[in-house]
């Protein structure tokens, strides 16, 4: 199998919901180095940290993550990211507090009103009043998103160490597999789980895990692939570590970070995908308030002046979410990146 | 080299093998379309007698067997409303989605591509600064939104046709291609640009361009030669992947802009729950798909010579 | 100001007072950063020269400041951040600095070439080697891509890399390391450059292939004339290959001299500090090494006076006061040197020095062997 780079996820055309943004860098605008033609090793007089001041340092120890933060904190999208997402967390979690309405309440005789004293931001098409629906959203995305990245992170680092350790049979079954999948149209294979399993937002969270973990895998493949060549792989070996013990202890927190970004990410992809579904019908339930769902039901509304509020205010909330995670998964993506860490 | 092509060729005809055993299962999944649903009440005598026409009452291996040589010899089978032979349907929508697919195409590289370039070439620039920032917003926008707020505001203006296309006027297609292919490129242009600007200021790191430039070339061609043809490597694969997904219909935006192609055709299925024209959709986008990723990966080998060793 | 409408022959032949075999001259430069850490003063003050045939060697630690001073006699230091508040580069006595780009790049490659530290990401991976060299040439010479081609494979050869014709059909990865650096010097010399700046040429080879490489510049330089610059820090190869030695500090030239003068009686501290660290397999009872203590300065925070001060076993107040002169050690002396104690370094040079440990141990200490190995064999397919 080509060393491809890992693939965006299948069929990026289905409007947005397969995306990955490819895992690409972005050249921080904030970095130290002064780019271009320039000598590397001159340049690296300019970074302060000499090799003896900088102390013995294993990641995850508590000094490493001071120092992630330190540089995380230094690209500011990404602390902007890190805020919105912080708050969207916070709402959907306080939502039974925050919301004025209930979000399913349908008051048949006020429907789509514009924004009001009563309603801050209106109310849809069902009468619901937008304000709670899109909190309820937020919980809803939250849930979904989250709790998918982190199914399909988990079943994804599982397959992706073993395929990459193992190599051999384990590694050909896998990448077989995950070749299946992804080539799978995200939406359509969604979909078909979907009507499997029934409407709800189990079964759209099952659909989305079933089609996130390749990547998540492929990615965590080509780390250990990489890493399992490495000397302190090597010096474990002859002191007799286990093999478990090596891809735990060693190679998993070495590997992990590209797959905590890519992680990230697929909130944003998982909760766009969540979105399409519902705007498809094909979803979660017709009188559940998500962003999607609310979207597509006013679809008839679209040139309607006035009712710009509908659909608006739920493309804004998903705008918004996405790109909170995205912001986060590139500061931490630069954060985690030993490159930009100056010095030799 | 030679080895490499084959042994591709083979991984893909066994995932699309796989693909249309997972379509096959999961065409049982998708129920019994002879019994009774809602308004279509089945007397289970005639139930039957239309289960032996379909040959669904022959045990499973046989009806997998035949699946796949139906699906070699081009015969995709019946749908259900009206008895249409699918591969007809399909044939009849796939010029359309072909097109899309390509104009969107085009747009997206002629967009993405030169936006990228200049973004890495002239940093901190203007150009530079609109391509980050844009890029960065349209990751976030989801496709389908895009696509309903241009049906919202962009139908009818300018170039772009009535949408929906008002009943018995002709469109022609260059037209009526352009607003779902806006659609689609704008988004997938950020990506590209975005990939194409960070894989740029990566190879403008490089090493090889310090060499360039010591030789004395001029910097068009320390730029238009040595770090093109380095930074394009990851975009050419985004781009063929990208086709390959449009090439199965992008079935949101043609659903809402109503563009008669694969992926609007799908979705009428799925809404009808026309088992056969889904089945044969799935495996088509598929096969697209894997296609697309096989041309892909021999052009990378092409590219980069390194590769060509495995 | 600089004619733009002149051949680049014609701006070399307004030559200046000083002597035709001097190819290259540095006068007073300075190249400074503007960064967010401040000024960084990579080369500060930095005065050298070569000429025809001869080998000097530029010899400091990593971030001396020596690979930018090369640079930036080819200009490819990016001018912001880069400022240039003084200094002077001399070719054949033309000046460069002030030169337009477009001159500068006729003269890149052409009369000044450079080869770098890694051959490996030198070469561009998707082109063949033989195309890179022949690009080398069809840029500064009216050929044919058939005429630059065979010029290729000649040059291929006369680095003695075998079956040139094949070679220059291939890729750099599809070349060993050694090989890589061969046709780099192949491609640096396409045009029969009167300087070629080697930056750390040997650095990333295995130390049988850096003897190859080293030879070969020299072969190359017999037969050609041209003048070497070879910047490193490994004084082992400055002591087998060079003629004239530059010592850089931080910066600045801290001792220049004949390589002779310089291994037998350096009268810096620094170079000093820098033969005592290195391991001699010349002495009978090896001197214990003594490396120098701490270490270098970060460059945009140089300590005042002479900037190897806080590391100076024979540092007195004195030194902080001002920066030393690079001054000769005897009048019209080619030996010039910035330390204003050169007699303590030439008294601790001339100190019997302490044995090295290991060299009194003797061989054998009677007891069992911890682990024997008899007739291990291990053998690897290829596929």
């Amino acid at each position: 199998m080509t060393t491809l780079p890992p693939p965006p996820d299948a069929h990026p055309s289905e409007a947005g919901q397969g995306r990955t943004p490819p895992t690409e860098t972005t050249g921080d605008p904030d970095a130290v180095h002064p780019s271009g033609a320039l000598d590397q090793r001159a340049v690296s007089a300019v970074e302060a940290k000499t090799p003896a001041t900088r102390k013995q340092k294993r990641s995850g120890s508590p000094s490493a993550m001071a120092d992630i933060w330190n540089r995380y904190k230094r690209n500011k999208l990404a602390v902007i990211g890190l805020v919105a997402v912080a708050v969207i967390l916070l709402m959907a979690i306080f939502q039974p507090l925050i919301t004025p309405y209930d979000p399913f309440e349908q008051n048949l005789y006020n429907t789509t009103a514009p924004p009001d004293g009563d309603h801050i931001l209106g109310t849809d098409v069902l009468g619901r009043d937008m304000f709670s629906a899109l909190v309820y959203g937020a919980r809803l995305a939250m849930v979904v998103g989250i709790g998918t990245m982190l199914m399909s992170a988990i079943v994804g680092v599982s397959f992706g160490a073993l395929a990459g350790y193992r190599k051999g049979l384990a590694d050909t079954l896998t990448m077989r597999f995950t070749d299946i999948l992804l080539a799978f149209p995200l939406l359509v294979g969604a979909i078909l789980v979907v009507r499997i399993f029934g409407q709800g937002v189990l079964p759209v969270a099952i659909a989305l895990v079933v089609f996130g973990w390749p990547t998540s895998a492929r990615l965590m493949r080509g780390q250990t692939l990489a890493l399992r060549e490495s000397e302190y792989v090597e010096a474990a070996r002859s002191i007799g570590a286990s093999d478990t013990r090596i891809v735990i202890r060693h190679i998993l927190p070495n590997a992990i970070a590209p797959v905590v970004v890519y992680a990230f990410t697929s909130v944003g992809v998982v909760i766009v995908a969540m979105a399409a579904l519902s705007f498809l019908g094909v979803g979660v339930p017709a009188d559940v308030p998500e962003w999607g769902r609310l979207i597509s039901q006013s679809y008839s509304f679209i040139r309607v002046p006035g009712s710009e509020h509908l659909w608006l205010a739920p493309a804004i909330a998903i705008v918004i979410t996405t790109l909170a995670f995205a912001f986060v998964a590139d500061g931490l993506r630069d954060a985690l990146d030993p490159k930009l860490r100056g010095g030799n | 080299m030679g080895k490499f092509i084959l042994r591709r060729i083979g991984q893909a005809a066994l995932v699309v093998l796989a693909a249309t055993l997972l379509v096959f299962l999961g065409t049982f999944a998708l129920g019994d379309p002879f019994a009774s649903t809602g308004d279509r009440q089945v007397s289970p005598a005639v139930a039957e007698q239309n289960r032996a026409i379909f040959g669904l009452d022959k045990p499973l291996p046989v009806q997998y067997l035949t699946y796949v040589g139906n699906l070699a010899t081009g015969n995709l089978g019946v749908e259900y409303d009206q008895r249409r032979p699918v591969a007809d349907m399909l044939i009849e929508v796939l010029p359309n989605t072909a097109r899309l697919a390509i104009v969107a195409i085009i747009i997206d590289i002629l967009i993405g591509v030169i936006a990228g370039i200049i973004a890495a070439v002239k940093r901190y620039s203007f150009v530079d600064v609109l391509v980050t920032v844009t890029s960065t917003i349209a990751i976030g926008v989801p496709t389908f939104v895009l696509a309903v707020i241009f049906l919202a505001y962009l139908s009818g203006w300018g170039p772009f046709p009535v949408v929906p296309r008002p009943f018995g006027s002709e469109v022609p297609w260059y037209q009526e291609v352009l607003l779902p292919a806006f659609t689609l490129a704008i988004v997938d242009a950020a990506f590209v640009a975005r990939l194409m600007r960070g894989s740029m200021l990566e190879v403008l790191r490089a090493d090889y361009i310090r060499t360039a430039r010591a030789k004395g070339l001029s910097e068009r061609t320390v730029i238009g030669k040595h770090a093109l043809r380095n930074s394009i490597i990851p975009v050419v694969t985004y781009v063929g992947v990208s086709l390959g997904g449009l090439l199965g219909g992008a079935l949101i935006t043609e659903t809402i802009f109503q563009y008669n192609g694969v992926g609007y055709l799908l979705y009428r299925a799925i809404g009808g729950n026309n088992v056969p024209i889904i089945a044969a959709v799935v495996i088509f986008a598929v096969l697209a798909f894997v296609l697309l990723s096989l041309i892909v990966d021999i052009l990378y080998a092409f590219l980069d010579p390194r590769i060509r060793l495995e | 100001m600089p004619d733009l409408t002149k051949s680049h022959e014609d701006v070399l032949a307004d030559t200046d007072v000083t002597p035709a075999e001097r190819v290259l001259e540095v006068r007073d430069l300075r190249v400074h950063f503007d960064t967010p850490a401040g000024i960084v003063k990579a080369v500060d003050g930095v005065n050298w020269h070569v000429d025809a045939g001869e080998t000097l060697a530029i010899v400091g630690e990593s971030g001396s400041g020596k690979s930018v001073s090369a640079m930036t006699i080819l200009g490819l230091v990016p001018s912001p951040p880069a400022t240039f508040p003084s200094g002077e580069v001399r070719l054949h006595g033309r000046s460069l600095l002030d030169l337009p780009e477009s001159q500068q790049r006729k003269l890149r490659g052409n009369d000044i070439a450079m080869i770098f530290q890694d051959p490996l990401t030198a070469l561009n991976p998707v082109f063949r080697v033989g195309d890179q060299i022949a690009e080398m040439v069809r840029v500064h010479q009216k050929v044919s891509k058939a005429a630059a081609n065979k010029k290729a494979i000649d040059l291929l050869a006369e680095v003695g890399i075998p079956n040139p014709n094949t070679r220059a059909r291939q890729y750099p990865h599809e070349f060993s390391g050694g090989m890589r650096q061969r046709a780099m010097i192949a491609m640096a010399l396409a045009n029969d450059p009167k300087v070629l700046l080697a930056d750390e040429p040997t650095t990333a080879l295995d130390v049988t292939v850096q003897a190859q490489i080293m030879l070969l510049l020299e072969e190359l330089q017999q037969r050609r004339n041209t003048a070497i610059v070879l910047i490193t820090h490994d004084l082992g190869l400055v002591a087998s290959h060079a003629d004239r030695i530059a010592v850089m500090y931080a910066g600045r030239i801290v001792e220049t001299g004949t390589t002779d003068e310089i291994f037998a009686a350096p009268r810096h501290a620094y170079t000093y500090g820098l033969l005592s660290s290195l391991a001699r397999m010349d002495h009978a009872r090896p001197a214990k090494l003594e490396p120098i203590p701490g270490q270098p300065p970060s460059l945009s925070r140089v300590p005042a006076g002479c900037a190897f001060h806080p590391r100076c076993a024979f540092a007195t107040d004195a030194c902080t006061a001002e920066i030393p002169e690079l001054l000769p050690m005897a009048p019209g002396s080619g030996h010039l040197h910035a330390c204003i104690h050169p007699g303590s370094v030439a008294e601790a040079l001339a100190a019997p020095k302490e044995v090295a440990p290991s060299a009194e141990r003797s061989a054998t200490t009677g007891k069992a062997p911890v682990v024997e190995v008899t007739d291990l064999v291990k053998h690897f397919p290829i596929r």
